[in-house]
């Protein structure tokens, strides 16, 4: 539904956007995972035609950005990182004025809104102006709007910024609807744990190239032989950590009392016999395996290095 | 007029403008300052000499020129904000996401923000019937004038809507657009004096400034030139172009509006692409 070829964008002398090549098969959600800077709003503006890549091609719902912006336009729905809202306009005004935009004919646009609202668990704020709604509310309301024309494919950027926890699983819930409604959904964040939940597919950008990409449990497990693993044992510490610090697969040693965290650079193997010489030296372990309750930690160990 | 009631972009436009309380505080001062000068300008003559209804242009002169300076004032503000504002409001990017063409918006957006203008013209037109009261004006006068105003704000709309589509920011654009609205009634008068006067130095006596095409031309492009004109009130020479100075005007004016709207739509185009068939940068 997504494909990306080579794709470039250059500002000037700096690259945002090094040969990307993307693939987002149909009813697939993918996150899209960055540190600031990396590149993600860039390729999501190509995507929703408002910006011209240097070169490379992109396509949405198999219509060339470039060349059928029309086309792309009514599969498509964006939502911006920051966007604003009218302020004299009524929420139900506000997305018959979008539903309009789009060509839906005014008869179906009563009952069309009403189920938008309803989706986005706005229904009591159908007659409250816009400016008055919190930002949760706006974000939710900005969700509405992109489905006005029942696009296939929706890119989604940053859509939880900003929200307080409560607001961003209401945004996670909705986004999980959209999901069994069939679809496309290309979404990026920077809370990953969430991502981890509602995405089929994750890539991994940073400064413009896309490094690791592929299911979330993949990504996690290390495509480039980095897992994150979490060590607990009951008493003797010191010991522990000797071992650990001794063996050479062992980086970025995070000690909490009792509690281990640390990169692993070796095979599933290397962490087998890691284990049991934790065992052989008579450390009573209650907890060893990798952490992929904190997909941060898997983002920092992905992204650490490529930028310098 | 059909299109016009279900145009999205009119119809918002519409329910904003007419919602917020700055627009109606527009119209009250608006009609509060016509009102003033025009009784004003009345009591004191009326004090002053003993004044006949009917003899009077002077009136509707001052009239004309104190709107004419209102709508120079009022038009491109009210143009100058449309796009940028909506850039500034984070919501031009969703609009260019939709199936409005960056052409239509340009049309809406210029077609409301007229709009406006044109309710002010209408409110006050019980001010202009008083004055015809005092006459002095042939209702063939009156017309081109309502004509020539119509284009002159259609112009310095235009005007306004590219500054805000070039610029990216309202403040800056508002200005740039009143810089050139003053350019091209102020700017362009003094040009047409100094290369009059440059004439006169230069050329054998007997040869008049304005027997040269160039100068007649740029002499009608002049609102104030062109204004006098229509009134009556000779500004010292009298205008001799192939064809009405008001005529030419008008054609003119429209014919740069059009290439201001036309070149806002390209302007506003999110990725151009180029005609020739090589790409920029
Ligand atoms: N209009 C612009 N002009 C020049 N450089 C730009 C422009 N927009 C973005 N950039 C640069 O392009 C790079 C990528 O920016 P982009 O906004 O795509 O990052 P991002 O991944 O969305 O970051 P964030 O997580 O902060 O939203 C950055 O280095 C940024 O400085
Ligand atoms: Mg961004």
């Amino acid at each position: 539904m997504i494909r990306t070829e080579h794709l470039t964008k250059q500002y000037g002398k700096l690259e945002a956007l090094t040969d990307l090549n993307l693939e987002i098969e149909q009813g697939k959600v993918f996150g899209f995972i960055g540190p600031n800077g990396a590149g993600k709003s860039t390729t999501m503006l190509i995507l929703a035609t408002l910006l011209a890549p240097t070169s490379g091609k992109a396509y949405v719902a198999g219509y060339d950005v470039e060349k059928e912006p029309k086309a792309v336009r009514q599969s498509l729905g964006y939502m911006p990182d920051f966007f604003g809202v009218y302020d004299n306009l009524k929420a139900t005004e506000y997305l018959d004025f979008y539903a309009s935009a789009y060509n839906i004919p005014a008869a179906k646009r009563k009952s069309l809104i009403a189920d938008l609202l309803e989706l986005v668990n706005l229904s009591n704020k159908a007659d409250a102006y816009v400016d008055s709604l919190s930002r949760g509310m706006k974000q939710r309301l900005g969700l509405a709007r992109c489905l006005v024309h029942s696009p296939d494919v929706l890119i989604l950027d940053e859509p939880a910024s900003g929200l307080d926890p409560r607001a961003r699983i209401e945004m996670r819930e909705i986004l999980k609807q959209l999901r069994s409604m069939g679809k496309t959904i290309l979404i990026s964040s920077h809370i990953l744990p969430e991502l981890a939940e509602l995405c089929d597919q994750i890539g991994v950008i940073e400064k413009g190239r896309l490094i690791a990409c592929g299911d979330v449990d993949e990504v996690s497990v290390g495509t480039r032989g980095i897992s994150v693993m979490q060590l607990k044992v009951l008493s003797r510490q010191e010991q522990a950590e000797a071992i650990l610090s001794q063996s050479p697969y062992v980086r970025r040693l995070d000690n909490k009392s009792s509690h281990f965290r640390f990169h692993f650079t070796g095979t599933e193997e290397d962490k087998a016999e890691l284990l049991s010489r934790l065992i052989a030296e008579g450390i009573p372990v209650v907890h060893f395996g990798d952490s992929n309750e904190n997909l941060e930690d898997v983002f920092l160990a992905i992204t650490e290095g490529v930028g310098n | 007029m059909g299109a016009f009631f279900t145009n999205p972009l009119i119809v918002k436009e519409m329910r904003e403008r007419f919602r917020s309380k700055k627009s109606i505080w527009i119209l009250a001062l608006y009609l509060l300052v016509m009102g003033a000068l025009l009784f004003g300008y009345l009591y004191l003559e009326q004090m002053n000499s003993l004044s006949v209804p009917g003899e009077e242009r002077e009136v509707f002169v001052v009239m004309a020129v104190v709107q004419y300076a209102m709508f120079c004032f009022v038009a491109p503000a009210l143009s100058a904000g449309t796009i940028s504002g909506e850039r500034e409001r984070q919501t031009l990017n969703i609009l260019l996401t939709t199936q409005l063409s960056p052409f239509k918006i340009v049309t809406s957006k210029l077609v409301t923000s007229l709009a406006y203008i044109f309710l002010l013209v209408v409110a006050s037109v019980p001010l202009y019937s008083l004055l015809f009261l005092y006459g002095g004006i042939s209702p063939s006068q009156l017309l081109t004038m309502v004509v020539f105003f119509a284009v002159n704000i259609l112009f310095f709309g235009s005007l306004g809507l590219f500054c805000s589509t070039w610029i990216r920011r309202t403040g800056v654009s508002t200005i740039i657009a009143y810089g050139l609205a003053f350019f091209f009634v102020v700017g362009t008068g003094i040009i047409v004096l100094f290369l009059a006067q440059l004439i006169e130095e230069i050329s054998p006596p007997g040869v008049h400034p304005f027997d040269y095409l160039g100068m007649q031309i740029l002499c009608s492009l002049n609102p104030v030139f062109v204004m006098f004109s229509i009134l009556g009130v000779d500004p010292g020479d009298d205008l001799r172009l192939f064809m009405d100075p008001w005529l030419f005007f008008v054609i003119a004016c429209c014919f740069l509006s059009a290439v201001l709207v036309i070149w806002s739509g390209y302007l506003l185009k999110p990725v151009r692409r180029s005609w020739l068939g090589w790409k920029k940068r």
